[in-house]
């Protein structure tokens, strides 16, 4: 416990690790001005295409959706943020050369590589709650409240969500943004105690995350074939509790294997680190 | 007459080496430090002190060979030998954005609870009592060498390791070190191991001495002993020059290195120091100055040549 306590207080005593937290508060406060700013326009949008088939009273832009729009907005803002702290976990130490300090201790290798990890992770949804009480709060504040209307990419129809059920999907799909990005973070730490300086590990888990995107994505059945298979298909699994009715089937087999992808990612850190002359 | 009084073995290596891709860093060193000694590690940069010391700390891996501390195994024993021992690997690094004592804190925790008096008897020791709240980053480098010898009083340690702990500090500063280093031994009986390319250093702090070279071990013994064998160079100013060639040259326990501008270098064999002085000064010879030097790199070509009697 003493591990975890002192990797957290190192790591919450720099600056480094808020530069992600103003982010997300400047952006999503940002955000959030503009569209009640733009609502009049937003809401004329929404409504021109939906107007043709459903009738639609109440607040359709309410804080709800406007979560639920920030947090699709930002998918591939958070792993980079989550980098830049994970991904210097370890390697930050054998740049400032404290690696040399730390080492020499009692406490195993392993200890010490596990309470960075649990750092990392509690950084991490630190920073998703964060994004999510950001989301929520100043957006209900502007927006009011309101059923949940949603219509998502590649699907046909509307989903619509009472007012009732959102604060604990939202919840769970807050916990499910979570365990996705413990990915994220799991593979900017891998890369950290294999490299020595922090710019790597950064860089590297942008281009890991970027390319299974871009993979996943290109129409063709080739790549179409590889989709199961990259972690970055599960990565926004969160948005299937905003399903109606909620696929727990698959949550399960999207959580199980992002859980595996972690595990998996962890276990080589603490085995490459361990066997890892310390030469810096 | 009964056994020689021996005293405990503290650390031990025996084949310890240690490769680099095709270079060997270090190559079958078997050093012995016993309790209470200074022990110096002598070498020139690059000669694998940093390597053997890194591995004596577990931040590298031997390719081949054992080290034992405190008579245990020390990968067997990791845990219960490290918290015997602290050290610090060549600059000591702190977290710049804690205070000297919340780094004190951190480190020190890592091997048994430290209370707060501790910490500020710790810096005490070292002159940062007045700066223990302060950020490293304020530090200046001789500062940071002095809280590096903090941390590593902290957890009381029987054996202290130090790499190259002097460098980089004025020569009040490397004096301030010294003199610690000194104090550790004689008042809290830590043994201590120091690494060093200045033989002058270690000859003025260290009881024991082992030289290494290209990863390997060239001599280990006392420092008395391995010293008084020596010959010793000597840069002597003298007037007129050229008879105080004439004069000396001739004498077997001499060799005239070089002699220029009033001044000769010499090196002479051990017991004839004083013996040379007298003799310029009988012969009329005015000598301005007289003083001792003796380089490692002397010491090194002397032994590596074959030819030191050690």
């Amino acid at each position: 416990m003493n591990l975890l306590w002192f990797e957290m207080v190192k790591t919450f005593s720099r600056w480094r690790t808020y530069i992600g937290f103003g982010f997300i508060a400047l952006v999503v406060i940002l955000t959030e001005v503009v569209m009640k700013l733009s609502a009049g326009e937003i809401v004329y949008r929404m409504m021109k295409s939906l107007q043709k088939d459903f009738l639609i009273f109440g607040n359709i832009l309410n804080g709800w959706f406007v979560t639920t729009f920030i947090m699709n907005s930002l998918h591939i803002h958070i792993p980079f943020l989550i980098a830049l702290v994970a991904g210097d976990m370890v390697s930050g130490e054998a740049t400032s050369g404290t690696v040399r300090l730390l080492l020499i201790r009692p406490p195993s290798r392993y200890n010490i590589i596990a309470a960075k990890y649990v750092t990392a992770l509690f950084y991490t949804a630190g920073l998703v709650i964060f994004l999510g009480l950001m989301c929520i709060l100043p957006g209900l504040a502007l927006f009011g409240s309101g059923d949940l209307i949603l219509h998502h990419y590649g699907k046909f129809g509307l989903v619509f969500i009472p007012e009732v059920e959102i604060p604990l999907r939202m919840l769970f799909a807050f916990m499910a943004a979570v365990w996705s990005m413990t990915v994220v973070a799991s593979i900017a730490f891998l890369l950290s105690t294999l490299v020595e300086n922090s710019i790597g590990p950064i860089i590297g888990t942008m281009v890991v995350v970027i390319v299974f995107l871009v993979i996943g994505n290109f129409p063709f059945d080739f790549f179409h074939s590889l989709k199961p298979y990259l972690f970055t298909t599960y990565m926004v699994f969160w948005q299937r509790f905003l399903d109606d009715p909620i696929p727990w089937q698959e949550i399960a087999r999207s959580a199980a294997f992002l859980g595996l992808h972690s595990i998996g990612l962890f276990f080589i850190a603490s085995v490459a680190y361990g066997r890892k002359d310390i030469k810096s | 007459m009964g056994e020689p009084f021996r005293k405990e073995v503290v650390l031990k290596t025996s084949g310890l080496s240690k490769r680099f891709g095709t270079r060997w860093a270090a190559r079958d060193l078997n050093l012995e430090v016993h309790r209470g000694d200074v022990f110096g590690f002598l070498g020139p940069n690059g000669a694998g002190k940093s390597t053997t010391i890194r591995m004596i700390l577990t931040l590298l891996r031997p390719t081949a060979g054992s080290i034992e501390i405190f008579g245990k195994d020390l990968h067997k024993n990791r845990r219960s030998v490290l918290s015997r021992v602290c050290g610090i690997v060549e600059k000591p690094d702190f977290y710049l954005y804690l205070s000297a004592h919340k780094n004190l804190q951190i480190l020190g925790s890592m091997t048994r609870r430290v209370p707060r008096d501790e910490i500020m008897e710790a810096l005490d020791v070292v002159g940062l009592k007045s700066r223990a709240f302060e950020k490293v980053k304020t530090f200046s480098h001789g500062m940071k060498q002095r809280l590096g010898i903090a941390q590593a009083l902290l957890t009381k340690p029987e054996l202290i390791i130090l790499d190259e702990p002097t460098s980089g500090l004025d020569p009040q500063g490397m004096k301030e070190v010294r003199e610690l280093i000194r104090r550790l031994s004689s008042e809290s009986e830590m043994t201590v191991f120091l690494s060093s390319h200045l033989l002058s250093e270690v000859e003025l702090v260290a009881t024991r001495m082992a030289v290494i070279n290209r990863g390997e071990l060239i001599v280990q013994g006392s420092v008395s002993e391995l010293l008084e064998k020596e010959t010793m160079g000597y840069s002597i100013q003298v007037s007129p020059l050229d008879a105080a060639i004439n004069l000396i040259g001739k004498l077997p326990w001499i060799e005239i290195l070089s002699a220029e501008n009033s001044r000769i270098e010499v090196r002479v064999n051990p017991g004839h120091s004083s013996e040379l002085n007298r003799l310029l000064v009988t012969n009329h010879i005015e000598v301005s100055s007289f003083y001792p030097h003796r380089t490692l790199e002397d010491f090194f070509l002397k032994i590596t040549e074959g030819t030191s009697e050690i």
